[in-house]
């Protein structure tokens, strides 16, 4: 039996559809953490219902998450001014953010539409946390390498509660050796969970309209404290393994 | 309308020629009028027993006199003139009041054009979205309270026209009961009026609504609790006439919220909600918002209802913001679910609000230790209050006066003093059980609705999805509610 879709660009999913999905993007996602789709497809699969409604919840109480909501805006490199944000002075979100691409040469075009969720409202907000993902990383300053990963999953964990970054947050350190874990558990989870929790929920922030706030007060207002930068603390380890 | 005492005892049949001659000795203007009956309160249940006993053969010959503090030329000009517009103190009648009111002849003066039943209630959790869906014919008739007050009084003009009967009902509007005390002698009660007479009497009535003095005269102790909740009334035009009949129902967290059907296009409405959102609402919002928000109210989830309230409450606020959030919302619940099955699962769209129909009382639910005391008998509002979500109110004065009027009448048969222990207390004994049972029935459903604790919602729901699938506990249900079916 073929499902109609919902909206543009929907694949309805019977539940041993899902079910399969949710299996095969775990395993993929475990051993192949670089291939992109198994992440995506273990996003989507286990973006359940009540999970995504309690996010629309949280969006519909908050005069920002409902303008949201209402204008669905999307983040893309046409929608953001890259050359603009170059310009803006460095202490801005913008800046920063432009900064953060840079270093870690990649560009917001980066994200894929999203297909398994089956409502239209629901499926554009976990579209809009996919294309917010970069900003949660440009304000914590964390890179996109697999520790760097992990540390913004486990923070998005403790903020929005979806079930994929509890599974990253859980089984993806397993991959990682002594040192990154060490880092891992003392350093970057612990900051990743009284940050998330405490702090304002993510999906109510409308990045694109405060590029040019200064970062500072934004974390201050949002609740958030910066980790220690993790290139500078694995450079450091690199250093240190050096002279040993 | 006002008979002057002498008209009175002249009417008077042999029955009271003991009083006669008692008053004969004192002729002053102090001397209290008697009658066998005074009640105090010519609201519904008050016109219907005086209706009742003088539609009796057995009670005609009683004295008997109704005495209401407001005026009852609206009342009187509703037969023939009645207002263009509806007025907002609809109550449903179920069959069985109907029934009542039909037997002692009253029901033929209703206006018909002005009455609407319906055939469903359809019940919609606020939450979680879960329907109970009732069907049966007429399960109630929605009637405006001035409607039936009309009715009664034309009933009782027309026992009072009746050649053959020379004792006529006396019905004193526009005064106030000043004072009620024992006569020293035989501790009949004597109510003192705000017109200057008094009127002593053998069995006095407390019809007088829910702070009624009769009861406190009675020392009659009444308990219960606010549900700190106003209900908020309003008189409704609908975008077209909906002729599904169907009572619509809502439980928001601030408590319930109904629309019933009016003839045509006209519904009324109430809504049991916090004093802080109702006080606010009726000051700051003008016609076009409210109505926007009366939509929203059946359709938008309990999120959004919250923010609205809060968006209110704030500085923030301004209409167009408000409708506009409104408008968004629904259409984007008409989207997800699809045009048709909104149109089926929805009321027909509100696009008017009859000006001066918004009001508010407060609601709570009280209850008298007794009704009834040596000469004292409390009926309808009097001796119980009830949240007005499962529209019993009116229709628990109408049972308790057809309860009263019957030990009455038997009381009359037997030849007993009408103001004894003996006649009144099987009326107490027959009507506190069931009252009570509506009145707890009522309450816990209030407070099981008030909750929006997930795993009470869960539990409530799927409890309100079995019942509905259960066409037998349903018939039962309505049963209840409505009598039995015809």
């Amino acid at each position: 039996m073929l499902l109609k879709p919902l909206y543009h660009g929907h694949v309805p999913l019977r539940t041993i559809d899902r079910a399969l999905m949710v299996i095969s993007c775990s395993v993929g996602a475990y051993f192949h953490p670089e291939n992109n789709n198994y992440i995506i497809g273990l996003g989507e699969s286990t973006a359940f219902k009540p999970v995504l409604e309690k996010l629309r919840d949280g969006m519909l109480s908050d005069k920002t998450g409902r303008q949201i909501l209402r204008e669905r805006p999307r983040i893309t490199s046409s929608s953001l001014n890259l050359n603009y944000l170059k310009n803006l002075p460095s202490n801005t979100l913008g800046n920063t953010y432009y900064k953060w691409l840079e270093r870690e040469k990649v560009s917001p075009d980066t994200r894929a539409p999203v297909k398994y969720i089956d409502e239209d409202e629901l499926a554009y907000i976990f579209q809009r946390y996919r294309e917010c993902h970069d900003f949660h990383h440009a304000i914590a300053g964390l890179p996109i390498t697999i520790e760097g990963e992990i540390s913004v999953k486990a923070f998005e964990f403790a903020n929005l509660g979806l079930p994929f970054a509890g599974f990253g947050t859980l089984f993806a350190p397993f991959r990682l050796n002594a040192t990154q874990k060490k880092r891992i558990y003392q350093i970057y989870y612990p900051w990743a969970f009284s940050n998330g929790v405490n702090c304002k929920s993510l999906l109510n922030v409308y990045w694109e309209k405060i590029l040019e706030h200064d970062i500072n007060e934004l974390c201050k207002e949002l609740q958030i404290e910066k980790p220690p930068d993790l290139r500078q603390l694995r450079r450091l380890q690199k250093i240190k393994n050096r002279s040993k | 309308m006002f008979k002057s005492s002498d008209q009175i005892f002249r009417s008077n049949r042999p029955i009271n020629l003991l009083v006669r001659r008692c008053l004969a000795t004192t002729v002053n203007n102090l001397s209290p009028i008697l009658s066998d009956i005074t009640i105090v309160g010519g609201g519904p249940a008050g016109l219907t027993l005086a209706a009742s006993l003088k539609s009796s053969r057995i009670t005609s010959n009683l004295k008997i006199n109704v005495i209401e503090s407001s005026n009852l030329q609206p009342v009187n000009d509703f037969y023939l003139d009645p207002p263009v517009n509806y007025t907002n103190r609809v109550s449903s009648l179920t069959p069985q009041s109907i029934d009542n009111l039909i037997e002692i002849d009253a029901w033929k003066f209703i206006n018909n054009d002005r009455i609407c039943s319906y055939d469903n209630i359809n019940v919609i959790d606020g939450i979680s979205d879960e329907r109970l869906d009732f069907e049966r014919s007429e399960i109630a008739t929605m009637c405006e309270n001035i409607n039936l007050q009309s009715a009664l009084y034309q009933r009782i003009q027309e026992l009072n026209n009746d050649i053959n009967n020379d004792n006529l009902l006396n019905i004193i509007d526009n005064t106030k009961v000043l004072n009620i005390y024992k006569d020293q002698e035989n501790e009949w009660p004597i109510v003192q009026l705000s017109n200057g007479s008094l009127l002593k009497t053998r069995l006095l009535i407390g019809a007088d609504g829910s702070n009624s003095p009769v009861r406190k005269f009675a020392q009659i102790q009444s308990r219960g609790w606010s549900y700190n909740k106003n209900g908020l009334v309003a008189t409704l035009k609908l975008k077209y006439e909906d002729f599904r009949s169907i009572a619509w129902q809502r439980f928001l967290t601030t408590g319930p919220i109904a629309l019933l059907p009016l003839p045509e296009n006209n519904a009324t409405m109430v809504w049991s909600v916090d004093p802080s959102i109702s006080d606010i609402i009726l000051k700051k919002l003008s016609k076009d918002s409210l109505i926007s928000l009366f939509n929203s109210l059946f359709i938008l989830s309990q999120v959004d209802l919250n923010y609205l309230y809060k968006f209110i409450n704030s500085n923030e606020y301004n209409e167009n913001e408000l409708i506009e959030e409104i408008n968004w919302r629904i259409d984007v619940h008409k989207n997800k679910i699809g045009i048709e099955k909104f149109n089926d699962s929805y009321p027909v769209e509100i696009i008017d609000i009859i000006d001066n129909s918004v009001n508010k009382f407060p609601l709570k639910l009280s209850h008298s230790d007794s009704y009834v005391s040596n000469r004292i008998a409390l009926v309808g509002d009097a001796c119980h209050t009830i949240h007005s979500l499962s529209g019993q109110g009116l229709n628990m004065g109408q049972a308790d006066v057809k309860s009263l009027f019957n030990f009455i009448e038997t009381g009359c048969k037997r030849g007993l003093d009408i103001g004894n222990l003996l006649v009144l207390e099987p009326y107490y004994s027959d009507r506190y059980p069931l009252n009570h049972l509506t009145l707890g029935i009522t309450d816990k459903l209030h407070k099981i609705y008030s909750i929006d604790f997930l795993p009470v919602v869960k539990l409530r729901s799927f409890g309100l999805n079995i019942v509905n699938n259960l066409d037998s506990v349903k018939d039962f249900m309505i049963n209840q509610v409505s009598g039995p079916s015809k």
